[in-house]
């Protein structure tokens, strides 16, 4: 390949898409290199896409509630390309946030006021009136099934929810990341596939280009990690990079499942994303009017940490692989079945098991490196797709004031929000940071 | 009438399978109730609520892990459970034996039940060599299931959305087909009920079967490899319709 | 020794099948002496067929109307035969008759019994068929005084070895074709409730976003109708409201192992993998080169499926 790039992106994903885009539209000439065979088609294919604003920091809110503005008006973000495949869609469910103790609600409250979140706080009889098959006991700590407690009849009553009338999903997240594929193309970008990446070169301390698994080389003065779950191993190529970062990441397998809704219940209609901390669960509607259900990272539930490679070639067993498995299954279902008792859950197992590009404290890393000219947006967390389309501004912005010479490690960068009066420090997420002990150390972020 | 549901613990079909010591699976992976088998229960279930007296008991041989199959019908149904423990595998000669020694010892079946096939050793015959021991009347892929008079009604279905009709005297054998009914699942109290269900566990060798001189052995499995390398049929719309139904009929066979 | 092998010959309307052939050529083997077994029809007026593949002997069995539509006197008839030619293998066709009537055959003997095997190897009694969902390979070691074959339809090439061969007339007694509380009250009556099975079927027809709405999938329904196949479709054919969700294919919709997918106007993303991997062959009909199906899959047309599928329905006719 003789071409010269200004920039070369790791990853095709719903954040290295955005990057390329604003990048393309301040004049960088950008090439995304993606080991599958298409944008999207990674672990964003197998987000949940819930686009909500509770986050256990000020910061996380804010940079949710700026994410919706570029979901609330995707085709004017995207510039009106125009995109073969159609364009995502973002559904509006409104989204409930159970008051219990499995989240630090009080603080989300806080951050809510803090940042102009607008919510409403919702009594057991309002959530029951708009939540019809729900069962508002109070069913904490959360338990396995396996744990003779988990069916003890529960006691009190639960105290309510806050509602955020903005929230919800996107219907398909790698159609989305195609999407921004395409209007990124339209500024000049490109993109190849199929392509591995196996080394980053560097000379004179300075990133100099990629080199493919065929043994294609590709300069570029600039190399961006966007390579999600395997963050890591791309960081580990470059020289200096992972041992220079404070904050590691690692790849974190993770089962969603998806349950039919309750006969005479039309949870696609007439549903509202959850977040229910009580029972470890969040939910949102999906196609086939089921319930898609995630979980919360209960302490009780086993954390397994992979080989993304051996992970999507469906090596390593029973619960390391990329099949569900039936212990998880009737964990996530029976939690949510205490919650909507009339939920029926079948035996077959079905969903979608997938890798969090996990960081040490949940929060993800977008910085710069120790390596001149490599940058990194990783350790999402399973928490990030709803920031996608700010992240891509934010770091494009990140990218060229430190190429003009802002030592962003010294002087982080004061990143302006566009769509809310706002700015986020990002030195919030350096990689030189201590763990932050704010996150819930969950999704939740 | 004492319904009995003759289930299987099976490997779930979206596993991963990785074959160990030539003729094995390793089993730790997901099992779960046989899918054939949930129509059964479901049937099962819509026939006691006609006749309320019913009791419902799920029949499995199986390893000791097999309990939590037995754990599914009860949720979605069964009143309780008999598990056949055994540390083999067996084939469906013995299988058939084993059910039939224990379904004797159990009760007076009324009716007894299996899914069409299995999904895992696909051998669509145990319900045929139980009904062959019990000397009773059997239908496969049963699809519609009347019992009235002391008789089945059943609708058996063929290829090309066709089905004879036969009738049975009770008691008699039947493999129920994905058509029969539509699943019903449990919910999480049907659960929480169906955890206070009684499991009676008999060994196998305690059934004292006497060893048959036929049998099926399985000497070796092997991964099914699939290795796509995609050809292109080329040619103007006509020429490539032609091209495709040579390939259905010569290639995949299935005209 | 000579073995005596019986040969079951499935018939379509008194006409023989052409799978019948691959199902004789695989029984035969050194040493054997095929018998075929006709229940259906006037033996003469298959006997030149079956020679053309090395039949020796055509059992003619006369049963009544009511008789031969019933599987239990059939197995009983099968028996017979067995016990008259002294007969150490039967060989059927694994299709819905033989379905029903094989294991009522092998549970009468108390016989070893392998559906849907497609290799045999009568001198170490070892047979070959799929577990597993088609995911792995069994070869299955079988023992006993008899041993019950039903052969995958299709699975085996015929291959022609002319022979000359007798009819024999095999008088029953009709007290040992009893079927104990069995009766036929009708046959091969169409049944809604048998519409073919998207998670059973053979042959898949699926469509997505090439197929542009909701009416054409018509054109797909008449060709799945003419293969006996079921139609599938994308997520995206869902989500737009052309088909209704029973008929996804995919991560969110039915996971599918037929042996032919045919997809039309599908792009292919993993989604879509995640639900139809498992099939035998893969034809993937798109107008776009680079959709990700095309490079995963056994055969790629790039066309408008929406010119080839009326081609294809045109060609089936004719057939």
């Amino acid at each position: 390949m003789n071409k010269k790039y200004d920039a070369i992106i790791i990853g095709a994903g719903v954040i290295g898409c955005p990057i390329a885009y604003e990048l393309s539209k301040m004049g960088y000439k950008t090439l995304n290199v993606d080991k599958l065979a298409d944008a999207g088609e990674g672990s964003t294919a197998g987000s949940c896409a819930i686009v909500r604003a509770h986050y256990s920091t000020a910061d996380g809110v804010a940079m949710a509630y700026e994410g919706f503005k570029y979901w609330l008006d995707w085709e004017n973000y995207l510039d009106n390309v125009t995109d073969e495949k159609g364009l995502a869609k973002y559904m509006n469910t409104g989204s409930i946030l159970i008051k219990s103790q499995g989240h630090d609600w009080k603080k989300v409250q806080k951050n809510y006021d803090e940042v102009g979140v607008n919510y409403e706080e919702w009594s057991v009889a309002k959530i029951k009136e708009m939540v019809s098959v729900a069962d508002l006991h109070e069913f904490w700590p959360v338990r396995r099934p396996e744990d003779p407690k988990f069916f003890d009849d529960p006691v009190k009553e639960l105290e309510g929810a806050i509602f955020c009338p903005e929230g919800g999903y996107v219907n398909d997240p790698a159609l989305s990341a195609h999407n921004i594929m395409r209007a990124a193309e339209a500024k000049g970008a490109e993109f190849i596939f199929n392509a591995e990446v196996v080394d980053i070169r560097s000379e004179n301390g300075k990133v100099a280009g990629i080199t493919l698994k065929d043994g294609t080389r590709i300069d570029a003065g600039i190399v961006v990690n966007v390579g999600g779950p395997h963050s890591f191993m791309v960081n580990k190529m470059a020289e200096g990079v992972w041992e220079g970062c404070n904050i590691k990441t690692k790849a974190l397998r993770h089962e969603v499942m998806y349950c039919p809704s309750p006969e005479g219940y039309d949870y696609l209609n007439d549903g509202y994303h959850m977040s229910d901390g009580d029972i470890g669960c969040y939910v949102r509607p999906e196609v086939g009017n089921t319930f898609l259900i995630g979980s919360e990272d209960p302490e009780c539930d086993p954390q397994e940490w992979v080989d993304p490679d051996e992970f999507y070639a469906g090596k390593g067993g029973h619960g390391k692989d990329n099949v569900l498995t039936d212990e998880q299954w009737k964990a996530q279902c029976y939690r949510l079945g205490k919650r909507i008792p009339s939920l029926q859950v079948p035996n077959q197992p079905k969903g979608v098991v997938d890798l969090y590009d996990c960081s040490d404290d949940w929060i993800p890393v977008y910085d710069k490196s120790d390596l001149p000219g490599f940058y990194m947006a990783i350790g999402t967390s399973g928490n990030q797709y709803k920031n996608a389309p700010v992240v891509g501004r934010m770091m494009a912005e990140l990218i060229d004031a430190c190429e003009k010479g802002l030592d962003h490690d010294k002087e982080p960068l004061q990143y302006k929000f566009k769509h809310t009066d706002r700015s986020t420090d990002v030195g919030f997420f350096s990689r030189k940071r201590e763990i932050n002990y704010n996150s819930s150390f969950s999704v939740n972020g | 009438m004492q319904i009995y549901i003759c289930v299987k613990h099976v490997p779930d079909s979206a596993a991963n399978i990785t074959i160990v010591e030539k003729n094995r699976i390793d089993e730790n992976l997901t099992f779960l109730l046989n899918p054939y088998d949930e129509h059964a229960v479901t049937e099962a279930v819509r026939i006691k609520d006609n006749l309320p007296d019913s009791e419902i008991v799920a029949v499995c041989l199986g390893k000791d892990d097999a309990e939590k199959t037995l754990r599914s019908a009860m949720a979605m149904g069964a009143d309780r459970g008999l598990l056949i423990a055994s540390d083999k595998n067996h084939d469906s000669i013995e299988t058939a034996q084993a059910l039939k020694a224990a379904i004797e010892q159990d009760g007076n079946p009324g009716l007894i039940f299996t899914g069409k096939e299995s999904i895992d050793a696909e051998g669509m015959q145990t319900m045929f060599r139980i009904g062959a021991l019990l000397d009773l009347p059997v239908a496969t892929n049963v699809v519609n299931l009347d019992i009235e008079a002391g008789r089945a009604v059943v609708d058996c279905a063929l290829s090309g959305g066709t089905a004879n009709t036969y009738e049975l005297s009770l008691p008699c054998v039947i493999g129920a087909g994905r058509g029969l009914n539509t699943p019903r699942y449990p919910t999480f109290p049907d659960v929480v009920k169906s955890k206070k269900k009684p499991v009676k566990k008999i060994a196998f060798y305690d059934l004292k079967i006497e060893p048959s001189k036929a049998g099926m052995k399985i000497v070796e499995l092997e991964p099914l490899l699939q290795k796509r390398e995609p050809k292109e049929i080329k040619g103007d719309a006509g020429e490539v319709a032609k091209k495709i139904l040579r390939i259905l009929k010569d290639e995949a066979r299935v005209i | 020794m000579m073995k005596n092998i019986g040969i079951i010959i499935e018939l379509d309307n008194g006409k023989i099948k052409e799978t019948n052939f691959g199902m004789i050529t695989l029984a035969r083997a050194k040493d054997t002496e095929l018998f075929a077994v006709v229940m259906d029809a006037d033996a003469a007026s298959v006997k030149e067929d079956l020679e053309l593949f090395g039949i020796t002997k055509i059992v003619e069995v006369c049963l009544s109307k009511d008789q031969q539509a019933n599987p239990v006197v059939r197995a009983k008839v099968i028996i017979n035969v067995i016990k008259a030619y002294n007969i150490c293998a039967v060989f059927g066709l694994s299709t819905a008759t033989g379905k029903d009537l094989l294991p009522r055959i092998a549970a009468f003997l108390e016989a070893s019994l392998v559906m849907d095997c497609y290799a045999v190897d009568l001198e170490q009694n070892l047979v070959k068929t799929s577990q597993y969902s088609g995911k792995t390979i069994a070869t299955i070691k079988v023992t006993g005084d008899v041993l019950v074959f039903g052969v995958r339809p299709n699975a085996v090439e015929p291959v022609k070895a002319q022979a000359s061969a007798r009819i024999v007339k095999l008088k029953l007694d009709e007290s040992n074709l009893v079927a104990k509380g069995f009766r036929v009250i009708k046959t091969s009556e169409v049944d809604e409730s048998t519409n073919i099975n998207l998670v059973e079927a053979d042959v898949i027809i699926a469509g997505g976003r090439g197929m542009k709405n909701g009416d054409n999938f018509t054109i797909l329904s008449k060709c799945a109708e003419k293969l006996n196949a079921a139609v599938g479709a994308s997520r995206v054919a869902v989500d737009a409201g052309w088909v209704p969700y029973s008929m996804q294919v995919g991560q969110t919709g039915e996971k599918v192992s037929p042996m032919v997918y045919i997809a039309c106007g599908i792009s292919g993303s993993v989604q879509h993998f995640a639900g139809m991997k498992t099939s035998g062959m893969v034809i993937a009909i798109n107008t776009d080169g680079n959709a990700s199906i095309m490079s995963n899959c056994d055969y790629y047309v790039k066309a408008d499926a929406l010119e080839i599928i009326p081609e294809l329905i045109k060609h089936l006719e004719n057939d």
